[in-house]
């Protein structure tokens, strides 16, 4: 899959022209948002008007396939490309933001519970990576950003993990376009597979929290369910990202002691340098909303704006996908992920239903 | 297995020099920013 991740490095005098070359690609991710937003309300009364049977389709879907149809199609020009790649940026302004519509008790409630099956989830998903990537006879450390993009958090953990047991880049590319592809299946297979099995909102939103790679990827599959189970499955993905750092630590100091990479010398610098900053400023917010700072009607306009900053990021994950791409890929890393991927669904849905049963959530 | 068979096309641009803030404390700072304008009732409403 062609992505690219832009990480610029703005000089001072730069910094206008290149604010404004994000432009063209944001003004894009927001039409093709609001474009879903309409096609929602417009498709349905249309249907509904003509006595036409036709499903509810949310605007969450709408702008992913809108995505899907231009870069599948036309493609993305290059004016809007930079822009695009901001969608990453909407994603954690939606997180921070959606701490208003979560008390704290909730989220230390939820967190809490939530981070127990994280830790099973992490081990768990490892270790059996790590088996398929050696009975597949992958490379090592392709098997170990393989292993961190399926357990932890999909592209974000495979680049931190990347520089840390300084992997090839061509290995990053690879473990990171199969993640992503792999990501954008469960987008439509997740919701399918829950309303099949009659999962409600909180075990749906678990469960993708849990089991969907990649932040993006997890919110989308969540807000396809429900809007009760996207707000669960952004908080559960959200405890899963606070991990990145003690298993990137944790594989660092593995290549390290085969003399493959550099020695951690100072644990705690790197723990805060790889934490996802976003997850504080989440639970800053959620204070702030617990502790009556913000009245009833501020809270309805935060949790708006975070409805908007993930519509741009519905529209990014479409756009950023690409089929073509995606056959281009070799087979067998693809096909690792893709086993161990469907292992860690079936793994953590068991995992989903078991904990409701035993604590009758 | 051959050195190009996972070969993709996916490129990472990661320049040199990390960049002042991460794309996370950018958020962060958006998203705090909003909500002070919020609270400030410099933004009124945010429709959906």
């Amino acid at each position: 899959m062609a992505e690219t991740l832009v990480l610029p490095q703005v000089h001072a005098a730069n910094r206008p022209l290149q604010f404004l070359r994000l432009i063209p690609g944001i003004v894009l991710l927001a039409a093709i948002g609001y474009a879903g937003k309409l096609l929602e309300k417009n498709v349905g009364a249309y249907a509904k008007a003509h006595h036409w049977t036709f499903p509810n389709i949310e605007y969450v879907l709408w702008a992913i396939v809108l995505g899907l149809a231009i870069s599948n199609t036309v493609g993305v020009p290059a004016i809007f490309r930079a822009g695009v790649a901001t969608y990453e940026f909407w994603l954690k302004v939606g997180i921070v933001l959606l701490g208003a519509r979560f008390l704290l008790g909730d989220v230390l409630k939820l967190g809490g519970a939530s981070l127990a099956l994280v830790a099973i989830e992490i081990a768990g998903a490892t270790a059996f990576m790590i088996f398929l990537g050696r009975a597949f006879g992958l490379r090592p450390k392709l098997t170990s950003l393989l292993a961190v993009g399926s357990a932890v958090c999909g592209v974000s953990a495979i680049i931190a993990t990347q520089g840390a047991i300084e992997a090839d880049e061509e290995d990053s590319s690879f473990a990171i376009a199969a993640i992503l592809a792999l990501g954008a299946l469960s987008l439509f297979t997740f919701p399918l597979i829950g309303h099949l099995l009659h999962l409600g909102d909180h075990a749906y939103g678990l469960w993708a929290g849990l089991a969907v790679d990649n932040t993006a990827e997890a919110t989308a599959a969540g807000a396809l369910y429900s809007d009760a189970a996207g707000k669960l499955a952004v908080l559960v993905k959200t405890t899963r990202n606070a991990m990145i750092g003690f298993v990137v630590l944790g594989y660092a100091i593995y290549w390290a002691s085969q003399g493959q990479a550099k020695t951690v010398t100072n644990k705690a610098a790197f723990l805060w340098q790889k934490f996802p900053k976003f997850v504080l400023g989440f639970l800053l917010i959620s204070v702030l909303a617990t502790y009556s700072f913000f009245n009833k009607e501020q809270v309805g306009s935060l949790a708006n704006l975070s409805r908007w900053a993930f519509l741009l990021t519905f529209a990014g994950v479409g756009l950023r996908t690409n089929f073509r791409e995606m056959r281009k890929q070799g087979l067998k890393p693809f096909a690792v992920g893709a086993i161990g991927e469907v292992a860690i669904a079936v793994f953590t849905l068991a995992l989903v239903v078991g904990a409701q049963r035993l604590f009758n959530w | 297995m051959a050195a190009n068979e996972n070969r993709t096309d996916a490129t990472v641009e990661v320049t040199a020099k990390r960049p002042f803030l991460s794309l996370d404390t950018w958020a962060v700072i958006f998203a705090l920013l909003a909500g002070a304008l919020i609270r400030a009732g410099v933004i009124k409403h945010i429709p959906w």
